[in-house]
């Protein structure tokens, strides 16, 4: 008969072996996760709720609970715009790139002699779209459309848009070919789901007769619903660290201020957080529902 | 009908053509069985797909154009793509400002050890999550998903004073040693690619391997990572490239002494004219327009010139690592 101190004894082997491995496995990142993300994150939070004056030898901390938060969108006069700006801008070049990753994968998906090479010049972007290259090409306003100029197309926006939005879309517009360079990834994402539709579906459509406009809207769209969601997300998040975004350099430009420092700085990053939290959880939210509706794939 | 008999004659000619064999096969071939079978869907393709193609690398057109003008050409409205005078002065200008061959052994060197790590590390956390025992293991799926959507300005500055603390800045290891323990650059997303890749391997594998007596690291590196080719090479290549390119970090932990090409191509304007320093704006300079497209072009080369041999096998493996499932 087995004493309880042996029989935990026991449970605690048996655990050990069952849960060992697996933990050795994760160590690393679970090392790596406590010290370089949540330590991090608890800090700036703390430090969100603080002012924090640099001092020799460390930091000094005072107290100011939620002021920082308020200040964000009461005092300071730049914040609430950007914020805005970059979110219509954000409302813009989402579906932007990923109409226009879902075109383009459309035509590579055929088959056609070649097909790699264009594979791979739509992919090239990838290599280079990100960090100080895309921004100096930025500045020096490569990238926009050469019709844009030669049609002199902006009076035609200002007049359907109107008003405010009309600078945003113009200034999308100005540099939409680098705002595609963006959609290589998502370009290889519809490639790859076009492949988990089987082609045997087509056939079956064709020997009833569906002409092939009609099996694009009724198979290949409704079938790649969960990639053009993943696509979505995927976007969204990369165009966080968007080279030019102003809300980044904003938040940058805070931290080094002497009056707002890096308490600040870590409260308007937080709000930029929730902001780009919230647009997420809609996002999955509506198309988890959609496909739900259609009783598409989980 | 009081038709000539030549016309009825060309009557006859022309609907005994269009039933023929002959026309059917060339409508076979224009119009094909299918929308995209045809020639002329084909050509329709070609046509969309060049002129998208174009558009699409205007702005690498542009960069390679203006590296090669001069300063006169640039200021000349009449020259706008093709330069009078092809000059090699900007390339050697870069070359110096940038110091490359300096700036490219540090970039090389955090972009290669990084993310060989990485592939270590991401694929083995993301094995422990598809398949063996873990606890918690949905709650940590979720904090690994929130290490990516988590954006790095929130946490930098914390970040620096832990890497300053450990005496890491300034030097390889503010970037190693992140990744040897799992929070390298975008290292959540390679999880989670390394995770769907396992979980998606027929499990007989590992049985058959256990069976056998082998231990869980020998059936991991000798069985599981071999298996993992495809993802191991799409995951290293993405790595290298962002390594390469990332600029934001390394403005923060590497602003002196081992700087990375990036940061190089910041400090440019500065290096090639001193006496403009401070005065930075967002307005472009255009006698060192060639220079920094010059520069640009020296960054993106290394990676252009890998990624020209290994393409095939990288966009075929994302194919086939079932990232999207």
């Amino acid at each position: 008969m087995s004493s309880v101190p042996d029989f935990k004894r026991k449970a605690a082997q048996y655990h050990l072996k069952r849960y060992g491995v697996g933990l050795l496995f994760m160590l690393p990142w679970i090392i790596g996760f406590c010290v370089f993300v949540a330590i991090p994150i608890g800090w700036s939070m703390f430090m969100s709720l603080h002012k924090v004056a640099v001092v020799p030898g460390g930091f000094k901390y005072t107290w100011l609970g939620l002021q920082n938060y308020r200040d964000a969108f009461l005092k300071d006069n730049v914040f609430p715009i950007e914020l805005i700006t970059y979110f219509q801008e954000m409302i813009l070049m989402v579906p932007i790139i990923v109409i226009f990753a879902l075109l383009i994968s459309l035509l590579l998906n055929q088959q056609f002699p070649g097909r790699f090479v264009y594979r791979a010049l739509f992919f090239l972007p990838v290599i280079f779209a990100t960090g100080q290259v895309l921004s100096e090409l930025f500045t020096q306003g490569a990238g926009d459309i050469p019709f844009l100029d030669q049609y002199n197309l902006e009076p035609v926006v200002r007049q359907y848009v109107g008003g405010e939005l009309a600078k945003t879309v113009m200034e999308v517009l100005g540099r939409v070919v680098l705002i595609l360079w963006y959609s290589g990834v998502q370009i290889l994402i519809f490639i790859a789901g076009f492949q988990t539709i089987s082609p045997s579906i087509y056939e079956a459509v064709r020997i009833d007769g569906a002409s092939p406009w009609e099996s694009f809207w009724k198979i290949t769209l409704p079938a790649s619903v969960p990639f053009i969601s993943l696509n979505v997300l995927y976007t969204i998040i990369d165009l966080f660290t968007f080279p030019l975004n102003p809300v980044l350099k904003h938040i940058k430009d805070n931290m080094f201020k002497v009056d707002t420092g890096y308490g600040y700085a870590s409260a308007l990053a937080w709000i930029y957080f929730g902001f780009i939290f919230v647009l997420l959880a809609l996002v999955t939210g509506l198309f988890s529902r959609s496909m739900r509706l259609k009783g598409g794939r989980p | 009908m009081n038709t000539e008999p030549w016309v009825q004659r060309a009557r006859n000619y022309a609907t005994s053509f269009l039933w023929s064999r002959k026309a059917q096969k060339y409508k076979m071939v224009m119009l094909g069985r299918n929308l995209s079978d045809g020639l002329l869907a084909k050509m329709v393709i070609y046509v969309l797909l060049s002129i998208v193609a174009y558009l699409y690398l205007q702005p690498l057109l542009y960069m390679i154009s203006t590296m090669l003008k001069t300063v006169s050409d640039l200021l000349d409205p009449s020259v706008k793509w093709i330069p009078r005078v092809v000059t090699w002065e900007n390339l050697t200008k870069a070359y110096k400002g940038l110091q490359y061959p300096e700036a490219l052994r540090n970039t090389a060197l955090i972009a290669l050890s990084c993310s060989i790590v990485q592939v270590l590390i991401c694929s083995m956390t993301g094995y422990a999550l598809a398949r063996l025992a873990v606890p918690f293991k949905g709650l940590i799926t979720a904090l690994v998903l929130l290490t990516f959507l988590i954006p790095p300005q929130v946490i930098i500055i914390p970040l620096y004073v832990i890497f300053s603390k450990l005496g890491l800045l300034n030097t390889l290891f503010v970037f190693l040693v992140p990744a040897i323990f799992g929070q390298g650059l975008k290292g959540a997303l390679f999880i989670l690619i390394f995770r769907q890749f396992f979980r998606a391997q027929p499990p007989s594998l590992e049985e058959a391997a256990k069976l056998d007596g082998a231990s869980a690291a020998r059936l991991y590196f000798r069985i599981m990572l071999p298996l993992a080719q495809s993802a191991c090479l799409v995951v290293f290549l993405f790595s290298f490239i962002w390594y390469w390119n990332m600029y934001y970090e390394p403005s923060m932990f590497l602003a002196k002494g081992f700087t990375p090409l990036s940061i190089r191509l910041d400090q440019l304007e500065d290096v090639l004219n001193p006496s403009l320093l401070g005065s930075k704006d967002l307005v472009s300079n255009p006698v060192t327009e060639g220079t920094k497209m010059g520069a640009a072009f020296l960054i993106i080369l290394p990676p252009l010139v890998i990624f020209m041999f290994l393409q095939r096998w990288f966009i075929t493996g994302i194919e086939r690592t079932g990232i999207v499932e």
